[in-house]
């Protein structure tokens, strides 16, 4: 085995000893272990659109946490996944859908910057309310753990500068996306410019970073975990206002001098705003409980979710969401995009 | 490694539970393979929550047989119905049902039988020998650029397929990249030609289009000829291929497996580049292009054969990177997860028993098509003996299901509606179908990774161009449309 594997596998240990410790500090903020179903409701299996793919990172969460409620209260979820357009297919799904409660979103921060660039799209604080939100993670810049023309991140501001241009990134660079618009914010308080190539799938965008097609990549550490594990990749940059236990090697962004408010990643549950109260208190004891299942938990361990608190209620959940509306909304106009 | 396969072979018929996983998965990934309206994913989606309760190397196992036979499963409906199970078999009911019309479905069948097999097995064995080595050097030779000159290498023959002319192969073509381009944009996530329809943002779904073009328009076709009094029910031909037949393909199998394997390596890529990759260039090389579309049986062997010679090549990025190359794969690493597991290279340090189960059982998987395959098709050859007043109707209400059932959108089931009434019309002046379709389906992988390949090199198309592979490509493709176009020009002047 090689040094560096063996290196990264001692790192993973302690990795898994920090995560540990993170799950066996976890409390549940819902106390009540049961709820009376308010009428009978459910009396049938609830449905959760997804608007992504099985697959991904959306699929996971909806899937897990599908699961754990269902542990809970015996309520089957049937998930509907209606993918395309980022999320936007899904999302105009769940509108058109009957508002009995019946019907739960699954949904990520994307619905979010969605509503910041065209204010008729639904607005996920408002026109829907949140259930829970179950995962909220940071992003970190990754290079290749082999890679010789730069260790850290001030070599490799320092390379990319002199590429003049022309050093690539891997990430999900569509208009208006968070890593977009993170990318302006790093490359404007860097003074560096640097190609965004996007890609939509992981697998070829962490190809791409494996096989020296780009120079570096932009993710999230849940995604990427089992090349921290392999020892293919590091993190050289982590965008978030302090350093996670797990990553206390790797400076944060404000180390390095961005002054800027890092953009989370966060996925959740909804319903409309138009469900019968008593149904909505129900669905959120469920999904809020549900979170605090040992195999949703397990599940947020392994997916690096454990790191930093993924857990918000309905209120928490609508104050990250008014936080972030507005800080999606000032950096699209200073991007010059039409925001409606 | 033949130590390894005999361990991994011990493993997987020394348990009979293992065992009957193994024939569940060979049975079930047929049946949905061949079923219009599911499909192996479906399959695999409803097994995923429960492959928790098996063992790691029994989850994996039954997610990679599924693999191996589904992507068989779809080419009996391709031939006998037009149907295609899967957007990767759908270059086999190119030839394939011209073949049933003509009688002639007992020999289509057969060569798909025959060639998944062939192409599945001789992937399986490359998986296991080299699966590392391979995954390395695909991911540092192949990225966008040369993936884009590879879809433009493979469309540069599509005109010759099942147009009346070269030019209307071409426009057919170019309504299938235009058709390509409706919803986001595939790097930038700009809406295009949606016409302030949400659902249109996710572009046209390959499934319902397929259906459409091949299935439903097929349906408008018949009805036509009955109602002309010019229908011919479709012989039910039980003959299979003859061991001379299939002799003769030899280079066409030969061509199909490294095309497959080479398309199904690519992270992201899969079987459904690799099926009309492998079609295309049994077309190329042919020198009676103009029988391709029409009931060439070279056109099902190639297809059937690239796309199952994906299904190995595809685990190799899985297993060695953590690479999934299309849904199914993805679904794998799920259950890889579901056992606190990751693919990926410390897979082959920390879990070799489990590898070496998979790859026993992928061989065996494909040879089981062999036979199982056979059976199978010696009863499903009679569903063509239904009148046509009873099948259509039920081709019509299996193909609104399969065309639902993926999004569970109501605009998917008129866009297949849609396509087989401009299908219909475009076959009766001359245009051709499978060049629409492989335009759409190559125009969304094309235009994806020519767009990111330009961000690549800085939109600098010297540098584009230095990359040698992408270079050599690119090349070939404009040699192929210009012997194509010199072609043209001159046949109507030698009529003359």
């Amino acid at each position: 085995m090689k040094l560096t594997k063996i290196i990264s596998v001692t790192a993973l240990s302690s990795m898994m000893a920090l995560s540990v410790s993170v799950a066996n500090a976890f409390e549940c903020k819902v106390k009540n272990a049961s709820m009376a179903k308010p009428n009978g409701f459910p009396d049938r299996a609830l449905t959760m659109i997804v608007p992504y793919g099985p697959a991904g990172g959306s699929g996971q969460i909806a899937a897990a946490m599908a699961e754990a409620v269902t542990e809970l209260t015996g309520v089957s979820i049937n998930r509907d996944h209606k993918s395309g357009g980022s999320g936007t297919v899904g999302m105009t799904a769940y509108m058109a859908a009957p508002t009995d409660g019946y019907t739960v979103l699954e949904h990520i921060d994307d619905a979010s910057s969605a509503h910041a660039l065209d204010s008729s799209k639904p607005h996920p604080g408002r026109d829907l309310i949140p259930l829970v939100t179950a995962q909220v993670t940071f992003s970190q810049i990754y290079i290749r753990s082999n890679e010789t023309r730069y260790s850290d991140w001030p070599s490799f501001v320092k390379w990319v500068k002199a590429q003049d241009g022309k050093a690539t990134i891997a990430n999900v660079s569509k208009e208006g996306s968070m890593e977009r618009v993170t990318m302006k914010f790093i490359t404007d308080a860097s003074n560096m410019s640097i190609q965004q190539i996007s890609f939509d799938k992981g697998a070829p965008r962490y190809g791409a970073l494996l096989g020296g097609q780009v120079d570096a990549l932009y993710e999230q550490p849940g995604d990427v975990r089992k090349f921290l594990d392999s020892g293919d990749f590091k993190p050289i940059l982590t965008i978030f206002n302090e350093r996670p236990g797990v990553f206390a090697d790797v400076p944060t962004h404000k180390e390095m001098g961005m002054d800027f408010e890092p953009l989370l990643r966060f996925r959740g549950f909804y319903v409309h705003k138009d469900a019968p109260a008593d149904r909505v208190e129900w669905l959120k004891w469920a999904f809020q409980r549900g979170y605090c299942q040992d195999s949703y938990q397990k599940f947020n361990e392994s997916k690096f979710m454990t790191v930093i608190d993924s857990y918000r209620d309905t209120e928490g959940s609508i104050e990250l969401i008014n936080a972030t509306i507005p800080q999606y909304r000032a950096v699209y106009k200073q991007m010059g995009l039409d925001v409606k | 490694m033949i130590e390894n396969f005999i361990a991994g072979s011990s493993a997987l018929f020394g348990d009979p539970f293992t065992l009957a996983i193994f024939f569940f998965g060979v049975i079930g990934g047929m049946l949905f393979g061949a079923i219009p309206g599911v499909s192996m994913l479906t399959l695999a989606a409803i097994l995923l929550p429960f492959t928790s309760d098996l063992s790691p190397a029994q989850g994996v196992m039954l997610f990679a047989v599924i693999y191996c036979t589904g992507t068989y499963g779809g080419a009996i409906t391709a031939i006998l119905f037009n149907i295609p199970g899967a957007p990767e078999n759908a270059p086999t009911a190119f030839d394939g049902y011209p073949m049933t019309k003509q009688g002639k479905s007992g020999k289509a069948v057969g060569a798909a039988v025959l060639c998944s097999a062939i192409g599945g097995v001789a992937s399986a064995l490359v998986m296991m020998a080299a699966t590392q080595p391979l995954a390395t050097w695909a991911i540092r030779n192949i990225g966008p650029p040369e993936i884009f000159a590879l879809v433009f290498f493979g469309l540069a023959v599509a005109s010759s397929v099942g147009g009346r002319t070269i030019w209307k192969g071409w426009l057919s073509v170019l309504l299938g990249l235009l058709i390509a381009t409706i919803g986001q944009d595939p790097v930038g996530g700009i809406n295009r030609f949606n016409f302030g329809f949400a659902d249109l943002a996710a572009g046209i779904a390959f499934v319902p289009a397929i259906l459409g073009f091949f299935a439903v328009s097929e349906i408008f076709v018949q009805a036509e000829k009955r109602a002309t009094g010019t229908f011919n029910a479709p012989k039910v031909g039980m003959s299979f291929p003859t061991l001379f037949e299939l002799w003769a393909q030899k280079i066409a199998v030969l061509r199909s497996i490294l095309v497959g394997f080479f398309c199904g390596i690519l992270p992201g890529i899969g079987a459904t580049l690799a099926a009309f990759m492998g079609y295309g260039e049994a077309v190329r090389w042919s020198k009676d292009k103009e029988s391709f579309g029409k009931g060439n049986i070279e056109g099902v062997i190639s297809s059937e054969t690239a796309n199952n010679a994906a299904t190995g090549a595809a685990m190799i990025p899985l297993l060695a990177l953590g690479l999934p190359g299309g849904a199914l794969t993805a679904m794998m690493v799920a259950v890889f997860q579901m056992h606190d597991l990751e693919p990926g290279p410390l897979v082959f340090y920390n879990s070799p028993d489990l590898i070496w189960v998979v790859f026993a059982a992928m061989f065996y998987a494909n040879l089981s098509i062999l036979f199982v395959g056979i059976l199978e098709t010696k009863t499903i050859l009679y569903l063509l003996k239904i009148p046509f007043q009873f099948l259509a109707p039920l081709i019509l209400l299996l193909a609104s299901i399969g065309a639902y059932i993926g999004r569970g959108l109501v605009l998917d089931v008129m866009v297949m509606f849609l396509a087989g009434i401009i299908g219909f019309l475009l076959r009766r002046s001359g245009y051709s179908i499978p060049g629409i379709v492989l335009g759409i389906i190559l125009g969304k992988i094309g235009e994806q990774n020519f767009a990111q390949g330009m961000q690549m090199v800085h939109y600098d198309i010297v540098a584009y161009l230095s990359r040698p592979i992408c270079s050599l490509l690119i090349l070939a493709g404009v040699l192929t449309l210009g012997v194509g176009v010199y072609q043209a020009l001159r046949a109507p002047a030698k009529k003359a």
